[in-house]
């Protein structure tokens, strides 16, 4: 049939030990790493991580992204914070529409509308 | 195509293509901070991107993102701590604004004030997901680019990161020179001499002390805090913790770390010491005694540095044995040369003088099948005795020791791969009244046992026979230094008394490897017994055997674990395979131990009809068995054991981990207070667990969710089987941890290893786990179908447990 001759799309995944391997030894990396945070009396610091206000005034909502404009979108823009020494910096990124963040967001501004 | 492939592997590539396969899209890629090389955040074909093969494998941490990527150039870390690991990063969103920021999940995400400050805590999510980077963070490569971009597959991962170990600049051609490939010869049933057994054997041993090497010598660390305290030795003692590396790597008594101080307040500084106390439930700090503390920077406390000293002794000494057997024809009895090259040979019977009671002063009296291999062993040059669980192993070999002892007169050798064991049958020995000298490693001197009276250091230091050597000690004790002529007379007055008493011994015990110690080559050992064998490897099991063997008798159970060996490619060749096994496989029949003394009748049936083909017998009857007075819900009355359904979905959430699995957790800890509530004391419990993870989860878990005093969950022990073999528990919980078809390995896969858990415990067993997933294993699919006839699986509230009425998995062919 034609559908036998089609090209994969993509690369498939193969199974095998080594690969196993690595799922397992991901798995203990992980644990363990974060076990061992919670072990190790590691001190929050007292940096200031309070949302700035500069961000909020031109936030954009998933509402905006809604109008006719912006309907064609799939992505959301977002602001990444950093700290380079005491000072905050900030990164403009874009998510995916359906990325967990955005969809997260959405989920917010649904719930604050119902209140 | 062909353009492609050639493309990719040019040379032409920019520094920043990924090492794996070439794509090079600046969105796709990231550096690691440790080695500077880029991966690409694609899977390939492998389940994980490329960058995160990457940090897993090489153990590396920290990633640097791509100037021209969505992010530029940023190394990702923690807002509020700065820490870089990427296995515990994350990031949180702002309420309902578009801001993100990136705190590790501990503490910086856990913090309280986080919430006044328009920050969601509760949506904290980590940087890898699905295991690769977050889409924001990284992009991930077209599949048509991934089509066109190299195809490797898993296998040439792994060997190429084996490669960047011992070489920082091998790339993927590397991989097809020859050589690269060589996987070792592999092990045989047979051997033609000596000759063939050492050119086998030698580049196992050499493969695997380079793999034990590297892993050692890649382990320094920084930034260490250290306390200063003074043994009753009057030795100098650094305490410091360090930070857990990965689960390869433990730490043993008597290993030696260099401590270095590195800082401004006093001037350089290094110092070696052996370990005298390794991470345990009290406490994580690890002790180490410095061989000469004079000028050791005591004042000071941070600024050090630990590195690992590899030590070659152990390997040498395989080496050497493997060679003496070879070359020395004194070395084993022609005998025992031709059994073990598997060579055939008439079966020769000693005509001995039998005793007429087999039992030994002090230890129990022997039962039936006991008696039998006593006599089978005095009976032939070499034997094998295989002690299921609890069927009194140790008792049997210290009683036939015994009487080899007063049949041919000493000295006999006695070993076993691990201390532990050794010292365990050193204790049973002692106490039939022969002359015992517990032979110690010089490095493990101090560390107590509880049979250190019997140590060869100790025992010197009580002898009053020679004044002249007791004063030069005392003199030593109290200065710690000796004028270099009297501390000739020392040394010489010392190895003659220490002579003096290896050969007055009846008996001397060791471990396999302590028996290649300088202090035993001149001796000779007609009669050698070593026990727990089958935990050795072979060319380890050769360290004893080469000291003149005529009659050799192996101890062991090889339906339980076996040796491990960390090198990958020395163990598919075989070294994994103990010499009790190999000589089972040549068709010598072991003689197996038949009454068990430890498990409930119940608990015993399962692994006597599935291991031990039904043979096994119990000589102890549930009344003995029962735990009086304890309240505790078993489903069926008489069956103190139950399989406890833990369904719940299987959680692979962020990066696929099984720290997540807190259900099961959360059931382990409420068994674990039941018992406890009801009047168990937590040293009678033992929790075992397959992953060094969720072992540390649940000893957090436990200590902080559980209801009950936190001291009291620290004493109970959590550990792995293998850390088990050997040893009993009154009451055994299991948690099997989510388990998906991956997790498979070295687990739930291997007979052996369930041997090993199911039969610890005396009174009462409980596992945990998903038996829709558990039962496509046709090991566990047997196990669960007899739990399930025994109206012993169960699901609900511990308080109204019921039979489970879930359907099991099909199982996948036993292979076996
Ligand atoms: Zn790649
Ligand atoms: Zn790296
Ligand atoms: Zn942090």
């Amino acid at each position: 049939t034609s559908e036998s001759h089609a090209l994969p799309s993509g690369p498939r995944k193969v199974e095998c030990p080594e690969d196993d391997e690595f799922l397992n030894a991901l798995d203990k990396m992980v644990s363990e790493n974060i076990q061992e945070r919670m072990r190790e009396p590691v001190k929050a610091s007292n940096v200031d991580i309070s949302v700035p206000v500069v961000l909020k005034s031109n936030k954009k909502t998933y509402d905006q992204l809604q109008d006719s404009a912006d309907a064609e979108r799939k992505t959301m823009g977002f602001v990444l914070m950093v700290r380079k020494g005491n000072k905050q910096q900030y990164k403009a990124f874009e998510a995916d529409i359906d990325s967990e963040l955005a969809q997260n967001l959405r989920d917010q501004e649904l719930a604050q509308r119902e209140e | 195509e062909e353009d492609d492939e050639e493309f990719y592997n040019s040379k032409e590539l920019p520094d920043y293509a990924c090492k794996y396969c070439g794509i090079h899209e600046p969105n796709c890629v990231v550096m690691c901070n440790l080695c500077k090389k880029w991966f690409c955040n694609g899977r390939g074909n492998t389940s994980g991107s490329h960058i995160i093969n990457h940090l897993v494998r090489a153990k590396h941490k920290e990633v640097t993102l791509h100037k021209d990527g969505p992010l530029g150039e940023t190394v990702l870390e923690c807002y509020s701590c700065g820490v870089r690991n990427v296995f515990v990063l994350g990031f949180i969103p702002a309420k309902a604004d578009s801001v993100v920021v990136l705190l590790c999940r501990q503490p910086c995400a856990a913090q309280n004030s986080l919430k006044d400050m328009n920050w969601e805590q509760e949506q904290w999510k980590p940087l890898i997901s699905d295991r690769s980077f977050l889409t924001w963070l990284v992009k991930i490569p077209s599949e048509q680019e991934q089509l066109r971009a190299r195809q490797i597959t898993a296998q040439q991962i792994n060997k190429l990161e084996e490669l960047w170990k011992d070489n920082v600049d091998a790339t993927f051609q590397d991989l097809e020179k020859p050589g690269v490939d060589e996987e070792p010869q592999q092990v045989l049933l047979r051997y033609e001499d000596g000759y063939q057994y050492q050119n086998i054997f030698g580049p196992l041993v050499k493969l695997e002390a380079d793999y034990d090497k590297r892993l050692k010598e890649s382990q320094t660390q920084e930034n260490i805090e250290v306390r200063w305290d003074v043994g009753l030795n009057k030795k100098t003692i650094a305490y410091f913790t360090l930070a857990k590396t990965d689960g390869d790597m433990k730490l043993m008594h008597g290993d030696e770390l260099r401590l270095r101080y590195v800082g401004e307040m006093h001037k350089s500084w290094a110092g070696v010491g052996h370990v005298i106390k390794v991470p345990d439930n009290y406490g994580e700090d690890i002790g180490i005694e410095l061989k000469n503390g004079a000028g050791a920077p005591i004042e000071c406390h941070s600024n050090f540095v630990v590195d690992f000293i590899w030590k070659s002794t152990s390997f040498d000494r395989m080496q050497l044995a493997l060679r003496k057997f070879a070359v020395d024809d004194t070395s084993v009895s022609a005998y025992i040369y031709h059994r073990l090259l598997g060579h055939e040979v008439e079966e020769v019977l000693f005509r001995c003088h039998l005793p007429k009671h087999f039992s030994a002063p002090n230890l129990p009296d022997l039962n039936r099948s006991q008696v039998y291999a006593v006599k089978h062993a005095l009976q032939r040059p070499l034997s094998l005795i295989q002690g299921p669980p609890g069927t009194g192993k140790t008792v049997t070999s210290a009683t036939i020791v015994y009487q080899l002892v007063k049949q041919n007169g000493g000295p006999v050798l006695v070993c076993a791969p691990s201390n532990t064991a050794v010292d365990q049958l050193t204790e049973k020995i002692h106490r039939t009244n022969l002359k015992v000298v517990r032979l110690c490693a010089k490095s493990r001197e101090a560390i107590d046992s509880p049979v250190s009276f019997l140590a060869l250091h100790n025992q010197i230091r009580k002898l009053d026979t020679n004044t002249e050597l007791q004063k030069l000690q005392q003199l030593k004790d109290e200065t710690g230094e000796l004028s270099s002529v009297d501390e000739k007379r020392y040394r010489m007055l010392k190895k003659s008394a220490e002579r003096e008493l290896l050969e007055a011994a009846d008996v001397i015990c060791c471990t396999c490897v302590g028996a290649g110690d300088p202090r035993l080559v001149r001796l000779k050992f007609h009669s050698i017994l070593i026990d727990e064998s089958m935990q050795a490897t072979e060319p380890e099991c050769m360290v004893p055997v080469v000291l003149g063997v005529k009659q050799l008798i192996l101890v062991g159970d090889h339906c339980q674990l076996g040796p491990v060996v960390m090198c990958k490619k020395a163990a598919r060749a075989g070294l994994s395979q103990s010499l009790f096994e190999r000589l089972v496989v040549l068709g010598i029949r072991p003689f197996r131990l038949e009454v068990q003394y430890r498990m409930h009748p119940e608990l015993s049936r399962f692994p006597s009809n599935f291991f031990y083909e039904g043979s096994l017998q119990n000589g102890v009857c549930a009344d003995e068995r029962k735990l009086l007075k304890i309240d505790f819900p078993w489903p069926v009355a008489d069956r103190p054991m139950f399989f406890y359904v833990t369904q719940g979905q299987e959680e692979i959430a962020g990066s696929g981990t099984s720290y997540l699995n807190r259900t099961e957790a959360a059931n382990v800890e409420k068994i674990a207070t039941k018992f406890l509530k009801s009047g168990i004391k937590p040293e009678q419990i033992g929790i075992i667990t397959p992953y060094e993870g969720q072992r540390a989860y649940l000893v957090q878990y436990m200590q902080y969710q559980g209801s009950l005093h936190g001291k009291l969950y620290q004493e109970i022990e959590v550990a792995s089987v293998d850390a088990f073999q050997g040893r009993e528990k009154d009451i055994i919980i299991m948690s099997c941890v989510r388990s998906n078809e991956h997790q498979g390995i070295g687990f739930l896969n291997d007979p052996r290893r369930l041997n090993v858990a199911l039969t610890r415990a005396k009174y009462g067993i409980i596992i945990a786990g998903n038996p829709k997933v558990l039962s496509k294993q046709p090991l566990w699919n047997h196990l669960l179908s007899f739990y399930k006839e025994q109206k012993v699986l169960v699901e609900g509230p511990l308080t109204n447990l019921k039979e489970s009425l879930i359907q099991f998995a099909k199982p996948k062919k036993l292979i076996n």
